[in-house]
């Protein structure tokens, strides 16, 4: 037999012995839940992705849109102040600087409101930061049973016994509030928009 | 009856993005006096302190969250008449009849739109004879 066999072998053994310490602990069930979490972790980081990516598109849309209303105000002064030099007298008889000054405030009112939804964008940092607070505490969930893992592991090691395990990491206590829902679809237990909300508040009498 | 510009918000959160884009939408709609608070605990000290017509509270928050806050409100002799508007995540409706029995003024959900902001504190207001 060569050594490469023996090699294999005795890792096959100890890989057993572990299968078997683990299971004896009960870790199996433990390492489960937590790499259990990893979809929902998974979830979330993709919604935080989504909505920044949204975000991103939306301000990007709104300064397109703002930047070309100052181009139309600044090709409209640069024309008006044309037929001023021109002819003044004409210019406001025609009723041509009447009619720029109103397009003046129209367009300003415009641009405001390409900014407030510029501002309302930012948004994102409120409902993506309550996600990746969630996945922070999965994460450090997953950190501390596998930390567990490895103190026990290494008395297992130590001992050269299947002993029972003592203390167990303790599972992290859910926290009470939900923060922004991620996967809205097949529940009936949250609203998905504003109307829903009043919608619930009238059906109780408020 | 206070007049508009004289009304005094009081805006909690504990994101500062969030804070400044309510207070940037109240001031479009012609409430310019508002304060900010980053958590109940903080919001609590501040009413107690000042005087204010309006809060506008989120509800998950550390220290103190916004139904503790609310809670607390409506427990005080001196501030329970003030006009408490949640503005959250939280879109669980166990989450929103908790808060409409706790005695929340109204219930806006985030991502939410100037119109539904301006909407909803006009609404209040009216109530509430202000």
């Amino acid at each position: 037999m060569s050594d490469g066999d023996d090699l294999y072998r005795n890792v096959g053994r100890l890989t057993r012995q572990l299968h078997d310490a683990l299971h004896e602990l009960g870790y199996d069930r433990q390492l489960e839940t937590a790499v259990g979490s990893l979809p929902d972790a998974r979830n979330r980081l993709s919604h935080v992705s989504r909505l920044t990516g949204q975000a991103a598109e939306k301000v990007l849309n709104g300064v397109d849109r703002t930047k070309l209303e100052l181009r139309g105000l600044a090709d409209g002064a640069a024309g008006m102040a044309e037929a001023l030099r021109a002819d003044p007298v004409g210019a406001i008889a025609s009723g041509r600087l009447m009619g720029f000054l109103d397009e003046v405030s129209a367009s300003t009112g415009r641009a405001d409101a390409q900014l407030t939804e510029i501002m309302l964008a930012q948004d994102f940092h409120d409902l993506t930061g309550q996600v990746i607070r969630k996945v922070v505490t999965l994460a450090q969930g997953l950190e501390a049973q596998l930390v567990k893992l490895l103190v026990e592991c290494r008395q297992l090691e130590e001992a050269a016994t299947g002993r029972p395990g003592e203390a167990r990491a303790a599972a992290p206590a859910g926290p009470v509030l939900e923060g922004p829902v991620v996967m809205a679809a097949g529940r009936c237990d949250v609203v998905i928009d504003q109307g829903q909300v009043d919608d619930l508040l009238e059906s109780l009498g408020f | 009856m206070v007049s508009t510009d004289r009304m005094r918000f009081l805006i909690v959160d504990d994101f500062s993005t969030m804070r400044r884009i309510i207070r940037n939408i109240l001031k479009e709609i012609g409430y310019v006096n508002a304060d900010e608070a980053e958590d109940g605990q903080v919001a609590l000290s501040k009413l107690k302190g000042g005087s204010f017509d309006f809060v506008v509270s989120d509800i998950n928050m550390p220290n103190m969250n916004g139904f503790q806050l609310l809670q607390s409100i409506r427990a005080d002799e001196s501030l329970k008449g003030i006009p408490v508007l949640m503005v959250t995540a939280e879109a669980r409706k166990e989450d929103i009849v908790t808060a409409a029995q706790s005695g929340a003024s109204g219930y806006i959900v985030k991502p939410f739109t100037k119109a539904t902001l301006e909407e909803k504190v006009q609404k209040i207001l009216l109530k509430a004879g202000r």
